[in-house]
């Protein structure tokens, strides 16, 4: 392992001793207001695999990573016509060894990036894949147009089934080196699903792919909420009857109970440093929201009013909780200290607010309201100003949480019968469905940990 | 010109030479190490559980009020046939965001006392629900909120604090599951159920 890493920083400082004036380019401001869609075109990957499934494993490929790019935002994507990509392409010529040829892998030898220039892209990523002995390995590079230069190349090697994780983490490389920002490509979400009967925690990739199951309860599963570690889920089950909070090792699958007080233990919520949890327990009486350690020592009460509080959500820098207060007569967001402390109510407009998200970016807050004809989810500033809302006839949308990098939100809506987990931007456009199981599909949390580009 | 986009060329090979020799010992370490890093689905780790508690524990009441007179009369006497109850026919229902008692609930909640005056030792749990409005972590405290008018009404009726408990299920168990606002109105209700 160590070995690894000095390897790698070996090899990290001789590009960019090399590379620094290429890769020090920012070629897309996403922070700029004036920001434009950055020309991108994608060849279809050149497959020496045998076909898998009805589709190539190299179409496949570049199927993935548009849909990436375009989930994104940043990019306005280029399709090749027929004539290039095929006989003189790009990725055809630049990586695959010839019968009879044993060359290294070169950047742009062959490259011809006129016809990519023609049709008005600035970038321009190739690639190809093969499948030799159980091993699947996919070259990748990213092209500056213009300059006719190599931006970044990788070679990813593992087994077939890591096709989708390999593009992902080629397509961060790609946000990386053109925006100078970490993407979420390699990101998962986590959910309750209905799909075998009980209420069940499921992970996927951030794009609906690769669903896998987590708990077995055969109960009721609620609220899962990841660490920012990564590394462990705390949620609500009925497993033993009532509803307790349950601290899961999403590794090893080692599960322990953390809350089991008479009454309600529910509504978890991670402090953003990872050390303790906020959430709401009936013990005292009614709801009120406290913290306390992860492993349910310490437990702290914070709010102290005869009405309902729920749903808490920390400020990125854990000063501050955003949590559901009935006290003045109907569900409404309110925000405090996170001691309990300067109570303020945030919303005013509407009579049913709840499950408040706190945006990564700070100055955020997303939530769901009964506004605009139905339930939808709303984003306002963590004042309580510039309220909007994001979604229009998707049935009832539910359960908003955001993107590590704060510019999407998954959330739950009925648009198409049974609750379905949904993704779209912050400005509540580019709206994908990800789930398509039997039975419903509900609270989306949005693991924040990713494998971060460059480090 | 020639000159230069040969020497930059030159580099170019030698940068994607070296990425992809370090890479492709690096990436195949990395993928390997994700796949191992996956989170092992539906592995229960049972040993690290507590032992399961009963399906519906009593409600820890900080100070039980003395149980009404005339009901250790009633338990002490020898077992008398009692009438059969339809539990499901007393359910009770709320208004939306509502969990204060309507009359037709409070006359529900005295027929319900009546009979476990009679049925002497008979114990209920009282199951609080909401409709699917709003966020589930909101309804779970608004069906706590229900079923807890339901037993202290039933308290101030005389049934001991020790024959009553209460959980919450939100919206989780709908009685009507369709999404009209005559199937939400059914599932703005508590429910009543014998417990051992």
């Amino acid at each position: 392992m160590k070995k690894h890493k000095l390897f790698v920083s070996v090899l990290l400082l001789l590009t960019l001793f090399l590379a620094h004036p290429l890769s020090a380019k920012i070629y897309i401001d996403i922070r700029s207001p004036s920001f434009r869609k950055f020309p991108i075109a994608i060849s279809t990957f050149q497959s020496l695999a045998p076909t898998r499934g009805d589709m190539q494993l190299g179409e496949r490929a570049s199927e993935i990573l548009k849909n990436d790019l375009d989930l994104s935002g940043f990019f306005f994507l280029i399709t090749p016509p027929g004539s290039i990509g095929k006989e003189s392409s790009p990725a055809a010529g630049d990586s695959s060894p010839k019968p009879g040829e044993d060359r290294p892998a070169t950047a742009g030898e062959s490259l011809d990036f006129q016809p990519w220039a023609n049709l008005g892209a600035e970038a321009l990523v190739t690639g190809a894949l093969s499948f030799r002995d159980g091993s699947l390995t996919m070259e990748a590079r990213l092209y500056d147009v213009v300059k006719k230069e190599m931006i970044v190349g990788k070679r990813y090697i593992g087994e077939i089934t890591d096709l989708s994780r390999m593009v992902h983490r080629f397509a961060d490389e790609i946000i990386f080196a053109l925006t100078g920002e970490q993407g979420f490509f390699q990101t998962k979400i986590i959910f309750v699903s209905q799909v075998g009967g009980f209420k069940e925690l499921y992970l996927m990739d951030f794009d609906g792919r690769n669903v896998l199951p987590v708990t077995n309860h055969k109960s009721i599963c609620l609220s899962p909420r990841v660490s920012p570690d990564g590394t462990q889920v705390v949620f609500t089950s009925y497993k033993f009857g009532n509803p307790d909070l349950f601290l899961r090792n999403l590794r090893t699958g080692e599960e322990k109970r953390i809350a089991s007080y008479p009454g309600l233990n529910i509504s978890p919520a991670w402090s953003p440093d990872g050390k303790r949890l906020a959430l709401t327990l009936s013990k005292d009486g009614n709801p009120e929201i406290y913290t306390m350690n992860p492993d349910g020592t310490g437990l702290t009460r914070v709010t102290n009013h005869p009405a309902i509080d729920v749903s808490p959500t920390w400020s990125p820098d854990g000063q501050r909780i955003a949590f559901v207060s009935s006290r003045g007569g109907n569900p409404q967001i309110y925000v405090m200290q996170a001691n309990g402390k300067n109570v303020q109510r945030l919303t005013f407009e509407g009579n049913y607010n709840t499950h408040p998200s706190w945006s990564p970016r700070g100055e955020r807050i997303a939530f769901d309201a009964t506004m605009g004809g139905g339930r939808n989810i709303c984003l306002m500033n963590s004042d309580g100003s510039d309220l909007r809302i994001l979604t229009a006839n998707m049935g009832q949308c539910e359960m908003p949480s955001w993107s590590p990098d704060g510019r999407h939100l998954v959330f739950s809506a009925t648009r198409d019968g049974e609750p379905r987990i949904f993704l779209m931007n912050a400005e509540g456009t580019r709206i994908k469905r990800l789930t398509f199981q039997k039975g419903s599909d509900t609270y989306p949390y949005w693991i924040r940990r990713r494998r971060e580009i460059g480090r | 010109m020639v000159k230069k986009s040969s020497w930059m060329l030159v580099i170019l090979i030698s940068i994607v030479a070296v990425s992809f020799l370090a890479a492709g010992c690096a990436k195949k370490s990395v993928v390997k190490e994700e796949v191992a890093g996956r989170p092992a689905p539906a592995v229960e780790a049972k040993k690290a559980e507590p032992p399961p508690r009963p399906v519906a524990p009593p409600k820890a009441e900080p100070a039980p009020p003395p149980p009404p007179a005339p009901a250790p009369k009633v338990e002490a006497a020898p077992p008398k046939a009692v009438a059969a109850i339809d539990l499901a026919a007393l359910r009770i229902q709320f208004a939306f965001d509502d969990y204060s008692l309507s009359s037709q609930a409070k006359e529900n909640l005295e027929k319900l006392a009546g009979w476990m005056k009679e049925a002497g030792t008979a114990k209920i749990q009282v199951e609080g629900h909401a409709c699917e409005i709003g966020t589930n972590e909101y309804n779970l405290a608004l069906g706590e909120r229900r079923a807890n008018s339901a037993k202290t009404y039933l308290e101030g009726l005389g049934i001991g604090s020790g024959r009553l408990s209460t959980i919450s299920y939100g919206e989780e168990r709908p009685l009507d599951p369709g999404h009209t606002e005559a199937s939400r109105s059914k599932n703005r209700r508590a429910e009543f159920v014998m417990t051992k």
